[in-house]
């Protein structure tokens, strides 16, 4: 909300007017400050005069020859417009003014008149269009008086955020009432005289949704002309950001921006039947609002009729059917109580948030409908000449009570500590407007422009706010015990590790399309699915992390980027409900990582290797390794990975993921070339607690290492043969490694492994080595391996 | 020749021959020529046993003396040269240690899991332990329990993503903030409670500068006897001070949330200038950042959790990690935390 402080001051005589102070204060009082625009006349040397004579010109038809008091007697001044006559008071630039724009105004003389300065336009004075005649100002002014102040200039004007609980502070009222308690002073609130006149409005108003409308206040003026607001009226409408329209629309913003109470008008004569009925439209119904735009209604809005349909979209934007216009000369002054979430679905609908109903979907004080109705229809009646009707409508469909609290002090301070008095409190709390009948529990009458204040804490909220919340001694309380539980250690440890073997994490957007996945050569599609996507080809909840990473890696290769090698832990989500929680879908936690280009050591890319499935077992080895996971790598296939080049993780006999490389068909549909070295893990398992690793000291016996080639199927598997014939060797096998491979034609393959062999106590003998050699030979027959050249 | 003479005639050449070797490897041949058996030297010492009895002392004595000082001569070029030889090697053998040729590889974490992890690591330094949550996660944790009416504007699906999943009654969504996680965390623990909750959340937002529809926040929660605003105010100025520095001033301001009364803001005072410099580009001169949101935990979120309000009270906050990181790192886009591209990642290391 756009607050002028010179607005404001109508209300409130503030200790300070400086613009720093204030927003500090506006800041402590919750209303936070997102703008303040320092605003100051354009001009110098402007003041206001008043017409005493008009002229002719003797040597021009076009131009006239005004007498013109600043202040002090009659001073000749030429002037090219007509739009006067001797008595209007006018804006005058005297000699030495300057106007907008540097424009100097001197003594000049026009075929042989002197012209002692310039009597000047709207637009003369950057406050607006208007060029067809002067500024002729609406009433008697001082003569002399800088004519800056009658447009409230210079002026500070605060951009204000308030809260969605506070309708009240959504007004100049509201706001003078809050900063009266912060200062500890009174406010004022605007005058509330209403002049009528006999005679009974004959409309009648039917609320047939109580629960969509609780009030509605409506008020007849009579003989009303449509014409311009008066000058201070509309520059006030201006500051607070709002377009001057008419009096009469100038009239219900100006009252809502003052009282927070929005209003309406209707072109009585416009209102077909003389009747107006508050209910629920009838899907397909269509309103023309005042946007010009065609409504098409639903059950859910509630509209206002009348004999002809609907006619106004309650709370938030007229009808064009029944709007004031130049020609209106009767008008019906609305002020209804709109229930609060009725306007916010109905305006987000039809996407009309006004600020109307801004105030509304907060919850405007229904006590307020009348005293913004009788003050609406004042100004009017006041700035268009009408005349208010006595008799008016209102209709209260559902009543309202001011809420009672009991207010204990325990209360107090529990939320905010012993420090404060139960005089304090009560003090806080009647600057704010509640009623307070002390005792403890202190009982509190909460007026009903204050529905945020329903419960205990409410109140400690006020007093705490008007006290300062930056008042309170700080404390800085620990908990019994905390740190990290083993597995979230374990979270840290494995992006640690993926990090350090050079590995960058990412993290991608869990949205994906069915395109993604067929690219991926995933074809399930019966996925977790949004209803509200941000974009329909992404509506999808990822099944596997894979597709994020790989719009990366591509997005990366785009830019030129050489060696991508990305990994991210995050959750892919199914169908499924979670075992734990039926009531959710599973969305286990997932580790995966792409790899693209030379990995390795050297700046030039040649002494390292092209990142593949061997790179990425690489990578799975060195995590399993660093995080003391005993696995096993068996051949393994799986959607978007190559299939002889995956290995299956096995831990416990149960398959966790898949490491290798990407299927050469996904690697073509992702449209990159090379190979790409894949792993897509389950979380949870590679997070479990591991036994702690029995350590040993290193024997001081020499060794002996003998190696062995074995002669294999071309599809045997080295791991298993390593693992097989190492379990053979005991305990005296310190270390093994298959140190070759050979592929010959017709299919020979053989396997080279080198043992180690060490007895933690003594020396081994031949015999010792003798006697595991033939374990392991034995243990190779039985996987199906025989002894080469044996 | 008479030895005394062929010595005498070795010495006075040997000098000369010394210091015409230019390597170590003729000062080996000098010294086979000057010392070795069939050198000048070398015959005489062979002659030895053949001489008279009475010479063979006198010539004894100088071919010692002889020899040892050809030795003394070849032992000290030899050491000169072998010197001249080290050091024209070591100079060859050297290289430009600006230049950078063998690196190791280097990946990084993300900035957002660091900063998470710098967060979590103060509060742990308080006493807290760190809770998770579900991400598709039911209304009624991400809303209802926490004190948000059904008709609260940031239910509607403008700002909150629905799933099409399970019972209507039951409605699932993916949580708007990591909030939940205090009302699953109370439901299954027994107070007091100090948890700090960091995490994943959605918004309906689209994609630019300041908007992400995927973004990650960190939750605290504290839940204990006598817990009071200037708990709060104290606990989040230490977060303040250990985060951005121990120079950094906090204010709290009155806000609103559902699921908090009193409620408040947090801002910081600006770490770069203080509020000296009206053109900062971190504060924009206000001197002030926005921080988080936060406040004394709302009573019906305590009885929803089956707390008892009148004799618990706590405190609760949300920070968003990825506007930690912008300022503190003075990044203009959110959208680098999800391009991914390693330019960017390379930075945080």
């Amino acid at each position: 909300m756009k607050v002028s402080l010179r607005w404001l001051q109508e209300y409130i005589d503030l200790p300070t007017t400086d613009p720093a102070e204030l927003s500090v204060v506006f800041t402590n009082l919750g209303h936070e400050v997102e703008g303040v625009e320092t605003l100051e006349p354009d001009w110098t040397g402007v003041v206001v005069g008043k017409v005493l004579e008009v002229g002719p010109h003797p040597d021009a038809d076009r131009i006239r020859v005004c007498q013109v008091d600043i202040g002090g007697g009659p001073t000749r001044i030429i002037c090219g417009a007509w739009n006067f006559d001797a008595g209007a008071f006018v804006p005058v630039a005297v000699p030495g003014a300057v106007l907008p724009g540097g424009f100097e105004i001197g003594e000049r003389t026009i075929r042989g008149v002197t012209s002692h300065g310039m009597i000047c336009s709207e637009r003369e004075l950057g406050l607006g269009e208007d060029h067809a005649g002067i500024l002729v100002l609406d009433g008697e002014e001082e003569l002399g008086r800088p004519f800056a102040e009658l447009v409230e200039l210079p002026d500070v004007v605060f951009d204000l955020a308030i809260g969605p609980n506070r309708p009240d502070a959504m007004s100049m009222v509201g706001l003078a009432r809050d900063l009266a308690a912060h200062y500890d002073i009174d406010f004022r609130l605007p005058a509330d005289d209403l002049p009528t006149v006999p005679g009974d409005t004959g409309l009648t108003v039917a609320i047939e949704d109580p629960e969509g409308c609780r009030r509605f206040v409506a008020r007849e003026i009579r003989g009303v002309t449509i014409r311009t607001s008066p000058m201070w009226m509309r520059h006030r409408l201006a500051k607070a950001g709002m377009r001057p329209i008419s009096n009469v629309v100038d009239v219900t913003n100006y009252v809502m921006l003052e009282l927070g109470h929005p209003l309406h008008a209707f072109d009585a004569d416009t209102i077909a039947g003389g009747s107006l009925i508050v209910k629920r439209a009838t899907d397909g119904e269509t309103l023309v609002t005042l946007d010009g735009e065609e409504r098409r209604l639903t059950p859910d809005d509630l509209i206002i009729y009348d004999a002809d349909g609907p006619t106004s979209m309650s709370g938030t934007m007229g009808g064009e059917r029944s709007e004031v216009g130049d020609g209106t000369t009767r008008v019906i002054m609305e002020a209804a109580s709109w229930d609060p979430p009725t306007i916010m679905y109905m305006s987000r609908r039809h996407g009309l948030r006004s600020e109307a109903s801004l105030r509304f979907e907060r919850g405007v004080d229904p006590e307020l409908a009348d005293r913004a109705n009788r003050r609406a229809s004042a100004l009017v009646a006041s700035l268009g000449g009408g005349e208010v009707l006595e008799g008016f409508v209102d209709e209260v469909a559902a009543s309202w009570e001011p809420a009672v609290v009991d207010l204990r002090m325990a209360d107090v301070d529990r939320l905010l500590g012993p420090g404060l008095d139960a005089g304090t409190v009560a003090d806080i709390l009647g600057r704010l407007g509640l009623t307070v009948e002390p005792g403890d529990p202190m009982r509190v009458v909460v007026p009903t422009f204050r529905p945020d204040l329903a419960r205990p804490a409410d109140l400690v909220e006020e007093v705490a706010r008007i006290h300062g919340y930056d008042r309170f001694e700080a404390r800085i309380p620990t908990g019994p015990a905390g740190g990290l539980e083993p597995r979230q250690k374990r979270m840290r440890r494995v992006t640690e590790v993926l990090a350090s073997a050079g590995l960058f994490q990412a993290l991608s957007l869990p949205f994906v399309g069915l395109a993604d996945l067929e690219r991926l050569g995933v074809t399930e599609t019966d996925l977790l699915t949004v209803k509200n996507p941000l974009r329909d080809e992404e509506s999808k909840l990822r099944p596997t992390m894979l597709p994020g990473l790989l719009s990366a890696l591509r997005r990366n290769l785009s830019h030129g980027a050489s060696g991508v090698h990305l990994f991210e832990t995050g959750r892919v989500f199914s169908v499924e409900p979670d075992v734990d929680d039926p009531r959710l879908p599973t969305q286990p936690m997932r580790l995966a990582w792409v790899m693209h280009g030379p990995f390795g050591m050297t700046v030039d890319g040649k002494g390292g290797v092209q990142a593949d499935g061997r790179v990425s077992l690489a990578v799975w080895r060195r995590l399993a390794g660093a995080l003391g996971i005993e696995a096993r790598l068996l051949p393994g296939s799986a959607p978007g990975f190559h299939p002889g080049r995956t290995a299956a993780v096995e831990i416990d006999g149960v398959v966790i993921g898949h490491v290798g490389e990407l299927h050469p068909e996904a690697t073509r549909a992702w449209e990159i070339s090379g190979r790409v070295g894949i792993a897509e893990l389950d979380y949870e398992p590679l997070l479990a607690p591991v036994a702690p690793v029995p350590g040993f000291t290193p024997s001081v016996y020499p060794h002996v290492d003998f190696d062995l080639s074995f002669r294999v199927a071309p599809d045997a598997l080295a791991g298993e043969l390593l693992r097989v014939t190492s379990d053979a060797g005991g305990d005296l096998l310190e270390s093994s490694w298959v140190f070759d491979e050979f592929r010959g034609p017709d299919g020979e393959r053989a396997i080279a492994i080198r043992y180690r062999l060490r007895a933690p106590d003594r020396t081994l003998t031949g015999e010792d080595m003798a006697a595991v050699r033939q374990a392991m030979i034995d243990a190779a027959a039985a996987a199906g391996a025989t002894l080469r050249g044996a | 020749m008479d030895p005394l003479a062929a010595l005498e005639e070795a010495l006075a050449s040997a000098a000369g021959m010394v210091a015409g070797a230019g390597t170590v490897d003729e000062i080996e041949r000098v010294d086979a020529a000057l010392l070795g058996r069939d050198s000048a030297v070398g015959r005489v010492r062979r002659s030895m046993a053949g001489l008279d009895p009475e010479e063979r002392p006198r010539v004894g004595a100088r071919l010692n003396e002889v020899t040892n000082e050809i030795r003394r001569l070849i032992d000290e070029r030899r050491d000169e040269l072998q010197a001249a030889e080290d050091a024209s090697r070591l100079a060859e053998d050297s290289f430009d240690v600006t230049l950078e040729s063998v690196r190791l590889p280097a990946g990084s974490r993300h900035l957002i899991h660091q900063v998470i992890d710098e967060v979590v690591d103060i509060f742990i330094g308080l006493g807290y332990r760190v809770a998770e949550g579900p991400e598709a996660e039911l209304a009624w944790y991400n809303f209802d329990a926490l004190n948000t009416p059904k008709t609260h504007p940031a239910r509607l699906e403008s700002d909150t993503m629905y799933l099409d999943w399970g019972d209507p009654d039951d409605e699932v969504l993916l949580r708007t903030q990591t909030s939940p996680v205090q009302a699953r965390y109370m439901e299954s623990h027994e107070p007091p409670v100090y948890i700090v909750a960091p995490g994943r959340t959605y918004r309906t937002d689209t994609v630019d500068a300041t908007h992400l529809p995927v973004f990650h926040q960190i939750e605290g929660l504290a839940v204990d006897e006598g817990l009071t605003l200037g708990d709060l105010r104290g606990t989040l100025a230490h977060f303040a001070r250990e985060f951005f520095g121990s120079g950094t001033e906090v204010r709290l301001r009155p806000s609103f949330f559902p699921f908090t009364e009193p409620s408040a803001e947090l801002d910081v005072s600006c770490f770069v200038c203080a509020g000296s410099d009206p053109a900062c580009r971190v504060c924009g001169g206000g001197g002030w950042l926005e921080m988080l949101g936060c406040g004394m935990v709302d009573p019906n979120v305590l009885s929803a959790a089956g707390y008892d309000p009148e004799t618990l009270s706590g405190f609760a906050f949300g920070v968003g990690v990825e506007r930690l990181a912008m300022v503190r790192h003075g990044l203009d886009s959110i959208k680098n935390f999800v391009d991914n591209d390693v330019r960017f990642l390379r930075q945080f290391r």
